[in-house]
């Protein structure tokens, strides 16, 4: 094959798997509360905010930990911090808006974001300027003339197993299907002495916390973080699961991968395409929902009510 | 078993249940009948406490519904089987039924030993287990819906209008059911609209017109009331 197809075509699998733990989180999100949580992508990019303040705290309790065993550690602690704050939001804000018109919490949720993102550039030192973001890590394997990071390989890797992890979750297990009952039928499920709210908890935690690994991912490709990436990261994710189809795990990474598709080929054959990339994925967006109102895996949304 | 008092609820600035009192008592199987539209269904949503009454106090085994939530029903000892089934369609009927199962918190019953019984009680249900409740047959569904409502082996099960949609001949296999569980000595409320079959096998019967309890009495009486012959018969 030729090398460079290969490339192209492993950093079309990188991007894909970052676009798909943000777009899940739309996903499961929608499917299971029926709110489009506008701030996820927000909200996952404060992760490698806390990232970077976890791998000082590391760094100035003097624990040997260096390069990528700290960065690990680092996520970790950013996924559990970033899920806490997904379960803080919906219990602070977007409760208050269950029984309102959807439109009242996409405004609600339009708003979090940035006062999230504001939070972050007027608490976190210095937040207005971008911040160096640590390679996960700096390798490569060489297998003739393509060049594999092993930065690569690890996103790809740990998406993969998060999906599966995710599915094996909601389909296999007990509160999985619990999670699945609150999102087939909200009213029953409670005959069922399945608490709406603590499912609604639990769906936050996940969604955030696969978000954050995402985040951190992307900012780890681009080598730099910003308080205010969260809305790009965010628009790409929520494009992906609207192609995909709101509330369809399949479809968020089908979308996912068809943005990350068009997002390569545009950098590759537009000049100067990295500037609009959005445009791109958007006029995708439209296309789709114009042939498919419901996106390409999504149900009709009759069947929903 | 199942106590309402002068209940009264409305959907946003309109009135629906105007003062509605019935009462189930332990092993008695009651009927609500009424046209459509009466109230019916905002009768049973009010007693599994997802619509709150505006005023009066229901009662499930003694607790009252308001205070102890949707969420506590099963584990008082009722059985729903809503308008429509409302099975979870993707989940798997074993899945369904497990759900029930758990709700109920019935100490000493083992779910195994359950789904036997059920599948005794519905012989189409065994080789269906494994299959997504929604891509079954409608009277398939109604069959689940029943066995969902019965795994916790409840006290009361509360029924709207299970065998809607049904053919003739599975309505009358679905009531013979139905008397089975009244005779193993469960309180049943049964909510229709086809009088007939439900006054022939409830000992009482209710009738709803809108929002409010028309006629009350045992069925024979019921079944010779012109009211009801003038509405159903
Ligand atoms: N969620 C609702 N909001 C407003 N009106 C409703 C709602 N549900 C039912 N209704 C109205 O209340 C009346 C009684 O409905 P229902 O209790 O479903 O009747 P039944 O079950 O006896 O056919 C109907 O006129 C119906 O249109
Ligand atoms: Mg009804």
């Amino acid at each position: 094959m030729d090398a460079l197809l290969a490339q192209h075509l492993l950093n079309w699998l990188v991007l894909g798997s970052i676009y798909t733990l943000i777009a899940l989180g739309f996903s499961l999100l929608f499917g299971v509360l029926d709110v489009i949580h506008f701030s996820h992508g927000d909200v996952s990019m404060a992760a490698p905010f806390v990232a970077l303040a976890a791998i000082q705290a590391v760094a100035a309790w003097a624990v040997p930990l260096t390069g990528t065993g700290a960065l690990l550690l680092a996520i970790l602690i950013s996924m559990a911090a970033i899920g806490l704050l997904g379960v803080l939001l919906d219990w602070l804000v977007i409760r208050r808006f269950r029984a309102a018109p959807a439109m009242m919490a996409l405004v609600a949720t339009v708003a979090l974001g940035t006062v999230i993102r504001e939070l972050i550039r007027t608490l976190y030192p210095q937040g207005s300027n971008p911040k160096p973001f640590p390679a996960i890590a700096t390798d490569v394997i060489r297998l003739g003339d393509i060049v594999v990071p092993v930065f690569s390989l690890i996103v790809i890797a740990v998406s993969v197993l998060t999906v599966i992890a995710l599915f094996a979750l909601l389909n296999h297990t007990p509160v999985g299907v619990r999670i699945r009952a609150v999102a087939e039928d909200r009213a029953v499920a409670r005959l069922m002495a399945i608490r709406p709210n603590r499912i609604f908890a639990v769906t936050f935690f996940i969604a955030s916390a696969v978000g954050a690994v995402g985040a951190v991912f992307f900012v780890s490709h681009a080598g730099v973080v910003r308080f205010d990436y969260g809305v790009q990261l965010g628009l790409i994710g929520f494009s992906a699961a609207v192609i995909g189809g709101l509330g369809s795990m399949q479809g968020a990474i089908l979308g996912s991968l068809l943005i990350a598709g068009i997002d390569m080929l545009v950098q590759i054959a537009v000049p100067d395409g990295a500037s609009y990339r959005l445009v791109f994925i958007f006029l995708l967006v439209i296309g789709v929902l114009v042939l498919k109102p419901s996106g390409i895996l999504g149900k009709p949304v009759f069947e929903k009510v | 078993m199942l106590e309402m008092e002068r209940v009264c609820t409305s959907y946003g600035p309109v009135p629906m249940l105007r003062d509605v009192s019935l009462r189930v008592g332990e092993g008695e199987m009651v009927c609500l009948l009424g046209p459509n539209g009466a109230g019916k269904s905002t009768t049973f949503n009010a007693i599994c406490g997802l619509l709150p009454a505006d005023s009066g106090t229901i009662r499930i085994a003694g607790r009252d519904v308001k205070e102890a939530g949707p969420e506590r029903l099963a584990s008082l000892g009722v059985g729903f089987v809503p308008e429509g089934r409302r099975l979870f369609p993707t989940l798997t009927v074993r899945e369904n039924l497990r759900l029930a199962f758990d709700a109920a918190r019935n100490p000493g019953l083992d779910f195994e030993d359950r789904l036997a019984k059920m599948s005794a009680l519905f012989p189409r249900i065994e080789e269906r287990l494994g299959q997504g409740a929604g891509t079954m047959s409608g009277g398939e569904q109604a069959m689940v819906a029943l066995a969902r409502a019965l795994i916790g082996d409840p006290r009361l099960v509360v029924m709207d209008e299970p065998s809607l949609g049904l053919s003739p001949r599975l309505i009358s296999e679905y009531f013979q059911i139905v008397a089975r569980i009244r005779d193993e000595g469960k309180a049943v409320l049964l909510i229709e609209q086809n009088a007939e079959t439900a006054l022939s096998i409830a000992e009482r019967g209710y009738l709803l017109i809108r929002g409010q309890i028309a006629i009350s009495g045992a069925s024979e009486t019921l079944l010779k009331d012109d009211t009801i012959r003038h509405l159903y018969l």
